[in-house]
């Protein structure tokens, strides 16, 4: 093994190095603070390549921080599920990035930036960390700094609408961080473990002395990262949060910082909890129908909407609804799906962040309504939308479709014809309100009102490497639906 | 013909346009003349590949390939089969007419260096849909289709434009998932979503019978079926009218083509029948006849007129695939190729008639025929055959759908068939009868001098007559006996679909 051995502690460590190495750079040294990132980031994807092949060849890993073992040791755990989360995290963050790296200048002040970099590095570590990590205090570290970094990046723009918001984000993410906290203590109670795989074996045995402790525990960490997440109805502040943000934080947030909650949520509810403790009440029922309620209520919200970074922030709160959903089936291919789907609407709705970013670093429009006729003028970013739209609504050739796919399939597997129905209608909602903008944009009979300036070849390249992923998610699928099933199989 | 060579071929007349949509978009830009002779060399080359198939498809080869898989059990595949060649003959056949025709008729238009690609880009598309080997590639060209013709539907960009195609990309988009369910379910219960299985549902249960209904929906949207047509009045008229042509006498068969595999395919005759889903689509279908033909007698606008009476036609279709016998299902797919022809002629003659004097209104056409005698001549051998006269060929379709229904001992459907076969006659010959007895423009039929008839013949340009001459020609000529190629063509496709349908 050797060095590689270390490669997932790395993975988070190089992220909180570099945040501490950017701020000092960006005063002394800074051209290289942008390369140094960028560099990071690659780093970091080509770690996770690595892993994955070797979990390919030796099966899953743990890994003991410091070699202190569990239970008391940190640990670190590699497996299929995991390597595909820190795939999609990576690649998705230097996309991210080196749009952001165009848009920066145009959304903050000169000296913010560098701090803009020490806050983005963080987020990715943590969010790399909660991927990785196989013990819930660990996890709860790492929630804590992605809360308070997800703020930050919205908060420094220092304008009125994105303090009002990123308060409003740090105290419901607080209160979802405190309920965490309260179920991990009677967990800790209960069992006097915080590892997973202690927790799972010592859970069995502590449901029949403390059933109701540990059910209180469950409906702890639902609303903990159902807060997180924006699951329905707890999604209040996602909206003004996405939407005030400058478009690369609003891109990470809603393309990342949601899902990688939602993965923590599957991961203590498939890893951790032993299924005798989800039999007594149907918490997979409620996950279901909350996902369910949102995926229809984000997108009717979404509908009434006139400002469209505000419209893509709704279309996030049904789209997790999608995801929470397939945790909430409880079979491989509902399961399947929703993982697919945090990867497809990763890069959807980053792109679709990014696009409106272009938009509103070229002609300063926000509104829908002043967007008509802009096709003509923004050919390739309105292209880029179409193709995001086409893939919200689950058009075939698109990554939607695959996930739908996967969830219809695990709903009928299931025998609940009843959600499938929920998905269609909520795809034709999202046909509905994105649609119009897209045909608007090409088709209006008049001119675009406002002036157009020149947009970097950067940010379009970004663009076009979002379409391209996309329609390779709906039609050369197959590879990454396989790794899923070896991933989950062990679920089920 | 070796099954590679079939292969190669069918993969051709699909990827041929679909590659030439680019180019032709880029040809724009230097000159329109090669734009325009690439668009219609593109659809005369399509329509000789899918000809050079008649030797296979009369032999009566099946071949079944998979491309590559998408997902696990789910791959995109391509097929042949005699049912795919006839749809696949008729829909490039009328699109290579459509395309010299628009060669004219657009002259004057905005915007072509759009619609040439988007013609090319449905065309290729359109083939595919009839070249797909499972329900999953079906699918994924039949929205591919769906969405590309909304951009012919609003081509005018006008504000009704606008509407009807919001109207048309609503239910295009509503019949596009309902069609995503019914797939869904048959790979729930099947296993597979493939052509070449034979019945994949072999029983009757609540699953397979929303799977049904979701089948209905997803494709009787696009053929017009009651009570999904609504789009289809709006969204036909405001097209131009070799689009209108197209998508009126072609598109609207890929609803029809898909209930067809979805009948045949999914479920059998025996599962339609002891499952009483037969009666479901009879019932629509004559609503559909009845419904379709009674509002075309109230409209005043040609081309909506000519729409109504297209939801009506596509009715007779359905009727056929309800009663599931040989004759039955002969007349519906000779139906699909009568249909297509004259539905064709009717809105080309409309838009030529609309191109040469701006009169879309059905009253200001009076004496029309003696300024433009080709158009309206082609004109009236259409309507003739709409009505059922008999040497043409919507004669040969009601006689043998007729037949049909005898042998299925329903005669109630002879009647529903008489009926609206009255109300084609009913507001077809009000248009045909002023335009050439009458005088243009003049109120007073009565007292003018009806025997000093003159010609002042202003025709549309030849390009725009003998496309209409031609179809003309095919209406008569595959009415005449049933010993066409046409007609064997339909009694196959009946005899190959009866026996199973599969490999």
């Amino acid at each position: 093994m050797g060095p590689l051995e270390h490669l997932p502690v790395l993975m988070v460590v190089i992220f909180f190095c570099g945040a501490f190495l950017m701020p000092l750079l960006f005063r002394w040294a800074r051209p290289i603070c942008a390369p140094l990132m960028v560099a990071i980031l690659a780093a970091a994807l080509v770690m996770a390549i690595i892993i994955l092949q070797s979990v390919y060849q030796l099966g899953p890993q743990l890994y003991h921080l410091g070699g202190w073992p569990p239970p008391w040791g940190i640990e670190l755990k590699v497996d299929l599920l995991r390597v595909y989360m820190l795939l999609v995290l990576f690649v998705i963050s230097l996309w991210i990035f080196i749009y952001a790296l165009r848009d920066l200048g145009n959304e903050l002040k000169e000296e913010l930036i560098g701090w803009y970099y020490t806050l983005y590095a963080l987020l990715v570590g943590s969010m790399a960390g909660i991927a990785l990590t196989n013990d819930l205090f660990n996890l709860f570290v790492m929630m804590e700094i992605c809360a308070i970094t997800a703020c930050a990046i919205i908060s420094i723009k220092e304008d009125r609408e994105c303090l009002e918001a990123s308060f409003k984000y740090l105290i419901l993410s607080a209160m979802g961080t405190g309920c965490f906290l309260l179920g991990v203590a009677m967990l800790y109670m209960a069992t006097g473990y915080l590892n997973y795989d202690y927790l799972h074996g010592s859970l069995v045995e502590a449901i029949a002395l403390y059933p109701r402790n540990l059910l209180l525990a469950a409906a702890l960490f639902i609303v903990a990262f159902g807060t997180k997440a924006a699951l329905f109805p707890l999604h209040v502040w996602l909206p003004d949060a996405h939407a005030s943000a400058p478009s690369p934080s609003s891109a990470m947030l809603s393309g990342l910082v949601i899902k990688i909650y939602a993965f923590a949520l599957l991961i203590v509810f498939y890893e951790v909890f032993p299924a005798e403790m989800l039999q007594g009440v149907p918490l997979n029922e409620i996950i279901l129908w909350l996902g369910s309620l949102g995926a229809m209520f984000g997108s009717i919200y979404a509908m009434l909407q006139t400002d469209l970074k505000k419209m893509l922030a709704f279309s996030s709160i049904g789209q997790i609804g999608y995801i929470f959903m397939g945790i909430g089936f409880n079979h491989e291919m509902a399961l399947i799906g929703g993982l697919y789907h945090v990867g497809v609407h990763a890069v959807t709705k980053a792109m679709l962040f990014m696009a409106a970013g272009v938009i509103i670093y070229a002609t300063g429009v926000r509104k829908i309504s002043d967007m008509d006729g802009i096709g003509r003028n923004l050919p390739l970013t309105m292209a880029a939308f179409a193709v995001g739209s086409a893939s919200m609504i689950g058009l075939p050739g698109t990554g939607g479709l695959i996930s739908k796919w996967y969830l219809s399939l695990g709903a009928l597997e299931m025998g609940r014809p009843f959600f499938v129905i929920i998905i269609l209608i909520s795809s034709l909602l999202n046909a509905v309100y994105y649609m119009p903008i897209v045909i608007n944009a090409f088709l209006y009979h008049g001119e675009f009102q406002f002036r157009v300036k020149p947009v970097p070849r950067v940010m379009l390249a970004t663009l076009i490497f979002g379409m391209i992923v996309i329609i390779i998610s709906g039609v050369f699928s197959r590879p990454a639906v396989v790794l899923l099933e070896d991933a989950v199989s062990r679920f089920f | 013909m070796t099954d590679s060579t079939i292969i190669v071929l069918i993969t051709l007349i699909i990827v041929l346009p679909i590659i030439m949509t680019p180019v032709i978009f880029f040809a724009s830009r230097y000159s329109e003349r090669l734009r325009n002779s690439l668009a219609v060399i593109t659809s005369g080359l399509t329509f000789a590949l899918t000809i050079a198939l008649y030797p296979a498809a009369v032999q009566g080869n099946v071949v079944q390939q998979t491309l590559f898989e998408i997902l696990p059990r789910l791959e995109l595949s391509i097929r042949f089969d005699i049912l795919s060649f006839c749809l696949a003959a008729i829909s490039s056949f009328i699109w290579f007419l459509c395309t010299i025709y628009s060669l004219d008729y657009m002259a004057k238009e905005h915007a072509c260096s759009r619609y040439y690609p988007v013609l090319i880009l449905a065309l290729g598309s359109c083939q595919g849909i009839y070249f797909a080997g499972d329900f999953f590639s079906l699918f994924v060209f039949f929205e591919l289709m769906s969405l590309i013709a909304y951009i012919l539907v609003i081509h005018e960009e006008t504000e009704e434009a606008m509407r009807a195609g919001y109207k048309y990309l609503v239910m295009t988009i509503i019949g596009g998932l309902a069609l995503f369910f019914g797939i869904i379910i048959v790979f729930e219960l099947g296993g597979t979503v493939s052509l070449g299985v034979g019945s994949i549902i072999q029983e009757t249960s609540f699953l397979a019978l929303i799977a049904f209904i979701c089948f209905l929906i997803g494709f009787g949207m696009k053929a017009g079926m009651f009570p999904l047509h609504v789009w289809l009045p709006d969204a036909h008229p405001v097209a131009p009218s070799p689009a209108s042509a197209l998508l009126s006498g072609v598109m609207l068969k890929t609803g029809a083509y898909g209930l067809l595999r979805v009948i045949f395919h999914v479920f059998s005759v025996d599962l339609m029948l002891s499952g009483g889903w037969d009666t479901i689509l009879g019932v629509l279908a004559v609503i559909t006849i009845l419904l379709g033909s009674a509002v075309a007698l109230t409209q005043t606008d040609i081309k909506r007129r000519l729409a109504y009476s297209s939801i009506s036609q596509l009715g007779y279709i359905l009727l056929g695939m309800s009663i599931l016998n040989d004759n039955a299902i002969t007349g519906a797919v000779f139906h699909i190729f009568s249909h297509a022809f004259m539905k064709s002629i009717l809105f080309l003659a409309a838009g030529a008639i609309i191109w040469k004097t701006g009169i879309r209104k059905i009253a200001d056409m009076r004496g029309i025929g003696r300024q433009m005698p080709v158009t309206m001549g082609c004109f009236s051998v259409a309507a003739l055959a709409m009505i059922g006269i008999p040497p043409l060929n919507g004669f040969l379709s009601k006689w043998t759908l007729s037949l049909g229904a005898l042998d299925a001992g329903m005669p109630f459907y002879v009647l529903v068939l008489l009926i609206s076969s009255l109300l084609n006659a009913l507001y077809y010959l009000p248009i045909i009868i002023p335009a050439f007895f009458d005088v243009p423009g003049g109120e007073d039929h009565g007292t003018g001098d009806q025997h000093e008839i003159k010609f002042n013949i202003k025709e549309a340009t030849p390009g725009m007559l003998s496309p209409l001459v031609i179809l003309a020609i095919c209406t008569l000529v595959f009415g005449l006996t049933p010993n066409n190629i046409v007609f064997i063509l339909s009694r196959l496709t009946s005899a190959f679909l009866l026996l199973g349908g599969a490999l």
